[in-house]
Order: structure tokens, then C-alpha cells, then sequence
């Protein structure tokens, strides 16, 4: 924890931490200092001059606060006469060849310079000559569409391609009021982080192809959530809404700010992973390819048990630490072999050391915290004399094809629980449908041994069952989710004490050596 | 101010004959980093060529090691960048303060009236363009005019006509 000091912003003592801009620093104690260049992660570039402020001690009478550092004992002036003129300047200055399309503009009630307008200056235009004209529509590539004269040219995106993603495909060119962004012809955006630039650019400029037009943003429902694209699990936020007569349906995820895990960012293919929360769910149960009240696919699942003498319960490395620790109590219980083999989630190479990693999974560290075994020679071995597969939403085709698999589960029952349809969905004797990680609580063990929460986003209008339930079912009973958790920190010392609510926001940091406190 | 960022292709691709290779190499370790060159290389391409074409700009950042759009930037920034092909002889009359007071118009308007050739525009002949510039720091001999690099001072309306006789 950085060390507090005491400054003054408008005559009243703030306490903030130190080693901060003036932005940051106030900014935690509530007071904002209006800025559009400006942002943590890429740094100060001090070109727009809305944090201009003043600060009584003998320096120029106007400072960029971004440029900064808070000291103790500083006086910060922010309401002064000049400050307040200045603040209403630059934004007349940003609108002069602003174009006014607020009520087709994606960005609307999302957007820094409506904000700003409302805030810091408010009155009509006073140009009487025509708006420089630019290009509305350019396609810059990776899913990003450019409007370049809704831009202020803050130079954030440039700046998060060349420090952060290092491709460098944007440039500001030109100068005056002519400065545009842009790329350079025939090198458009092509690195896997590029929609961030959507969520950076404080005004409409910068728009993703997948969300323009789709939802005003003020209908949207913000909620948390973790992304289960890869065994990274980086914060999210799942905007989601429902429209009259329709069903709870998500429109976009963006990045959640947790510097243990993800930072200010996240991957375009975490991004645009939310369509699987919406298309290609299963939503009936099937048995034997037909389709059936999810109750009676229960009772069938249930006599299959009471014929079935040697069963292999089959966990996905996406399932959350609850749903492993139901499962793997109920296999002790029946006797059962709890294999979480899941080779085909892995993609060597496919990580970049940055965010994305090879493991395409959300809890894989779990499955291992858990002690439960993911060897392909010991789930094949259980295989090859089980009669009964219990497939707890674990994608096998990814690990085998087509065809090898279908050979592999010859003369075994299957019964698969899942969230998404799938070749197996269709060939299992009974099919029971899930809810999907947006739609249930949970905590997933990341890559890096970081235990996150996460918490039901999306109500659908007819609730699928958590796994967890699915797996209470077969006995004929209903999950007890506290029960579960509470389980969960017996098991694991750094959850000791801890409830759902309490672990924190960004995230348990577990000991290196945590997985060998808990016995299999 | 106009919009310079619509580059032009050749279609061909581009490389430094071997004079600007060779000036390239003994420049480039003058500088602290690579991308010092930039604006060097921006001049040797003009230097080469006449003009900055979108194959030169590419040749640039890859020989450099750098962004193109860093590139893109600085060619499209500064003016004194052709981004198109300009006229064999490049015309540029200074008109700030001193020249404007020395009667840079009148020559000016002979150009335009005697070649139809206004500021920014290039002779169908592809002999001349013509640019009004800002201030080239000959003001105690202005009306200056340059025509590829060379300065001529004192100028007039007849000095000019029997200068650009010899033009050819």
C-alpha cells in the first residue's frame, strides 16, 4: 500500500495515496478532474488540455494534472474563475468540428465529451463556417470501425498499439484541424487486442463492428463477470439486457479493471466469446435424440444409474470450483471414476505471454487444486470398461475426432450435461441441458493461481440448472450451494473464513504449494 | 492546411539507388536511435524521386524498422514532404512579411496569368509547380523565390520571366 499524503483541492484537505498523478490520486477521493488523453495504462500524453489546473505555489498559473505528481501539502485549484474558463474553452475547442449525431452514435451515454459538455460547457456552437469534413466509416480492420471526425484525436489507440500490443498500425496524420487518425494503406489493425481501442477512445470514434448499432447503451445491464475463453480468467463486464418479449440476452463484454489478473484489457477472442453465451445452446434435453422435459431426462439419467455398475464421471476444466467439488463428492459417494482429462482445451503456441494463454480453459488449476486426475491413459483405461459416461459438459471432441470418439464410447451409455450443442449433444442417449458461466455463481482458479468469484450475470427466462444441480439431481436431490463453499474452504487454506461475498475483488492469490494441502 | 493523407502508389516497388543507400548508412549512426532517420530518409526519397511515394514511406519504415504509420505521420506533417509528383522544376515564393512587402503578388500573379499556374498547382507540361512557402530567411533580399533549392533574390516580374527561359 502506497503511502497516504495530504493535499488541498479547492481549499479542502483531501488525504490521497502518493506516487500518483493528480488525476489518479484526487480521482480515488471522489473529486475528477476532467481529461480525454489521459489514461492509466498508457500514460500521460498531455495533448488534450482538459486537466488543465492550477496550483498555488509559484509554478505557471495553468499545469496539466496529468503530467503531474500529487505532493503533500499541494493546493489544487479546480473552480477557480480561469480553470473553469478553460475547461469550457477546450471543450468549445473539441466541438468545433464535432459532429452533432449523439442520437446515432453508439458511444452516446458512454461518452466523455457528453459528459464533459453537460459538465464543463453547455452552450450552443458559435461556428458559422462548415465543419471540416473526414471520413465516417473506415474500416481499420480486426472489427474495428473508425469515424474519423468524431475523434478529438487524444491519441489513445495510438498510443495502446504502439506501448501495449507493439504493432503500431495507427497514426494521427496530418495536423491541425486536418489530424486524423488512420492507418497506413494496406496495414490495418491486426494483433488480437485491437477492439480494446473501442473501449479507450473516450468519444464514438472508435466503434466495433460487432456492437454498432446492436443497443443504446444505457438500456444495458453492467454486470461483473470472468471470462472462461482461457485459463487466464480476466474480468469482465457482460452487458446484457432484456428486450420486451424477449429472452436476457448479452451484447458485449468488455474488459474489468483487476491489476492482479488482466489490467485494463482483454483479448478480442475473450471478447467476442459472449455470442456463445447467447447462440448454439442447448436448451431442451434430448433422450435418445429426441426432445424431452428436462425432468423426465433427470428420471432417465437416474435408472440408467440403477442399471449402470461401473460409471466414469467426466468433469469439463471449465466447470467451476463448486460444480468439481459436487462432482467429485458424489463419484466418492457412488464409487465412481472422476477423470477431468481435457488435452483437446490445450493449444500449444496459441498463448502470447501477455493475456491469452494455450490452455482454453477457465479452471483447469482447479481440477488439479482438487486432486482430480486428468491423465488420458487412466480416463481411457476407465473408459474402455465403464458402462455409463457421465459427461459433465466437458467437449470431447475436442480431444478426439469425430469418428475416433465414436469408437471410444462404443457400447457405453452416455449422459451428457452441457451448456452448447455440440455432435455429442446429439449422439448422447440423454442430453441434459446447463446453464453457462454467465448464468450460474461460481470461482474458477486461474493460470496464475488466482481464485476468482464471479456471480450469476444473465437470468434467462427459463433458468437452466447449474451443473452443481444437475449433478444433486441423479441422487434426486437439490444442490446446496452454501454447503458447497463452505466445503471448498475447508479444503483450501486461503478460503479459510471466507464466504462467496467476502473473497476479494481481485481475486485470491492461492500459495504456490496450496494444491498439495488438499488431499484427493 | 489540406488533407495530405490520401498517399499515392507507384504500383512499383521502392529502394534507395545506391548514392542514397550509401548516405543512409553514414547517417544512420549519427543518431541515437533508428528512427532518428525518419525525416533523413524522407529527404533522401524526396532527393531520389522528386516526391514521397506510399512505396517509398513502406521502404522507409521497413528499412528503418519502425511503424509505418510513424512514417506516415511525419511525411504527411511536414509540408515541405511531396506526397505526389511535383513539376520538374519546384517553384516556391516566399510569401511572408518582407517578401509580401517586395511584391511576392506580382510575381505571383504573373505565374498564374503568364503559365496558368496558381499556388499548389502543377503545369500541364509537367515543367513547373508552384508553392507559396513561409518565410525561406532571405528577407533582406526579398522578394526570394526557390526553384529546387536554389534561392534566387531580388526578384521580379522580368528577372523571373528570363529565368524561367533558360528552364527547360
Amino acid at each position: 500500500m502506497a503511502d497516504k499524503i495530504t493535499l488541498f483541492v479547492n481549499g479542502v484537505e483531501v488525504e490521497v495515496e502518493s506516487g500518483k498523478n493528480l488525476i489518479d490520486a484526487v480521482a480515488a477521493a471522489g473529486i475528477e478532474i476532467p481529461h480525454l488523453c489521459y489514461h492509466p495504462a498508457l500514460g500521460a500524453d498531455g495533448n488534450c488540455r482538459m486537466c488543465l489546473v492550477g496550483i498555488e505555489d509559484g509554478r505557471p498559473p495553468l499545469v496539466p494534472a496529468c503530467k503531474t505528481p500529487a505532493q503533500a501539502g499541494m493546493k489544487v485549484l479546480l473552480d477557480a474563475a480561469h480553470i473553469k474558463k478553460i475547461q469550457h474553452d477546450v471543450m468549445e475547442f473539441e466541438l468545433i468540428n464535432h459532429p452533432i449525431d449523439c442520437p446515432i452514435c453508439d458511444q452516446a451515454g458512454e461518452c466523455k465529451l457528453q459528459d464533459y459538455y453537460m459538465t464543463y460547457h453547455g452552450q450552443p456552437s458559435r461556428m458559422t463556417v462548415p465543419q471540416v469534413q473526414k471520413s465516417k466509416k473506415l474500416d481499420f480492420g480486426c472489427g474495428v470501425v473508425h469515424d474519423q471526425e468524431r475523434c478529438v484525436t487524444c491519441g489513445r489507440c495510438v498510443r495502446f498499439c504502439r506501448q501495449i500490443t507493439k504493432t503500431g498500425e495507427l497514426g494521427i496524420v496530418n495536423r491541425s484541424d486536418q489530424a486524423r487518425v488512420t492507418i497506413f494503406p494496406g496495414r490495418p489493425l491486426n494483433n488480437r487486442y485491437a477492439l480494446n481501442v473501442v473501449d479507450l477512445c473516450p468519444v464514438g470514434a472508435m466503434t466495433s463492428r460487432d456492437f454498432r448499432f446492436q443497443q443504446r447503451v444505457w438500456f444495458l445491464k453492467k454486470s461483473p463477470g470472468i471470462c472462461h475463453g482461457c485459463s487466464k480468467g480476466c474480468n469482465i463486464v457482460i452487458d446484457h439486457h432484456r428486450e420486451k418479449y424477449a429472452d436476457d440476452r448479452i451484447y458485449r463484454f468488455r474488459p474489468r479493471l483487476n491489476l492482479q489478473v488482466n489490467g485494463y484489457f482483454i483479448c478480442d477472442e475473450g471478447r467476442l466469446s459472449y455470442r456463445r453465451e447467447n447462440e448454439g445452446r442447448l436448451t431442451v434435453a434430448r433422450i435418445g435424440g429426441q426432445p424431452a422435459a428436462v425432468a423426465d431426462a433427470l428420471a432417465a439419467c437416474r435408472d440408467e444409474l440403477q442399471r449402470a455398475q461401473k460409471v466414469v464421471v467426466l468433469l469439463s476444466p471449465s466447470c467451476s470450483l463448486e460444480q468439481m467439488l459436487a462432482a467429485r463428492e458424489w463419484a466418492a459417494r457412488h464409487g465412481a471414476i472422476l477423470s477431468g482429462f481435457s488435452d483437446g482445451y490445450l493449444k500449444p503456441g496459441d498463448g502470447d505471454g501477455y493475456l491469452i494463454q494455450d490452455d482454453k480453459s477457465a479452471n483447469r488449476a482447479g481440477l488439479l487444486l482438487l486432486g482430480i486426475d486428468c491423465r488420458r491413459e487412466t480416463f481411457l483405461a476407465a473408459l474402455a470398461e465403464a458402462q455409463l459416461l457421465i459427461n459433465c459438459d466437458n467437449e470431447l471432441e475436442r480431444s478426439f475426432p469425430l469418428e475416433e470418439l465414436q469408437q471410444l464410447l462404443m457400447g457405453i451409455r452416455t449422459i451428457l450435461a452441457t451448456s452448447h450443442d455440440s455432435p455429442c449433444a446429439a449422439t448422447a442417449d440423454i442430453a441434459v441441458p446447463v446453464a453457462s458461466f454467465s448464468e450460474y455463481d461460481g470461482a474458477v482458479v486461474n493460470c496464475d493461481g488466482i481464485l476468482q468469484c464471479f456471480r450469476k450475470a444473465v437470468g434467462k427466462n427459463e433458468p437452466l440448472p447449474d451443473m452443481a444441480d444437475f449433478i444433486a439431481a441423479l441422487d434426486g436431490t437439490a444442490a446446496d450451494r452454501a454447503g458447497l463453499f463452505t466445503a471448498l474452504a475447508a479444503l483450501i487454506p486461503a478460503l479459510a473464513g471466507q464466504s462467496a461475498d467476502t473473497v476479494p475483488a481481485q481475486g485470491l492469490k492461492l500459495n504456490e504449494n496450496e494444491a498439495a494441502h488438499v488431499s484427493a | 492546411m489540406s488533407d495530405r493523407s490520401h498517399l499515392i502508389a507507384t504500383g512499383k516497388p521502392f529502394q534507395f539507388d545506391a548514392e542514397r543507400d550509401a548516405m543512409f548508412e553514414r547517417l544512420v549512426v549519427r543518431y541515437p536511435t533508428r528512427e532518428s532517420m525518419i525525416l533523413p530518409s524522407l529527404w533522401l526519397v524526396q532527393e531520389q524521386e522528386g516526391w514521397v511515394s506510399q512505396e517509398a514511406i513502406a521502404y522507409i519504415a521497413d528499412r528503418i524498422g519502425t511503424f509505418a504509420s510513424k512514417v506516415f505521420e511525419a511525411a504527411t506533417f511536414y509540408t515541405m514532404y511531396h506526397l505526389r509528383p511535383m513539376g520538374r522544376y519546384h517553384i516556391c515564393i516566399c510569401r511572408t512579411l518582407s517578401c509580401w512587402l517586395r511584391g511576392k503578388q506580382e510575381i505571383v500573379d504573373y505565374l498564374r496569368g503568364e503559365l496558368g499556374l496558381a499556388p499548389g498547382e502543377i503545369s500541364e507540361d509537367g515543367r513547373f509547380s508552384l508553392e507559396e512557402v513561409e518565410c525561406l530567411g532571405h528577407c533582406g533580399t526579398a522578394p526570394v523565390v526557390q526553384i529546387n533549392g536554389e534561392f534566387y533574390e531580388n526578384m521580379d516580374v522580368d528577372k523571373l520571366k528570363s529565368l524561367l527561359a533558360t528552364l527547360v
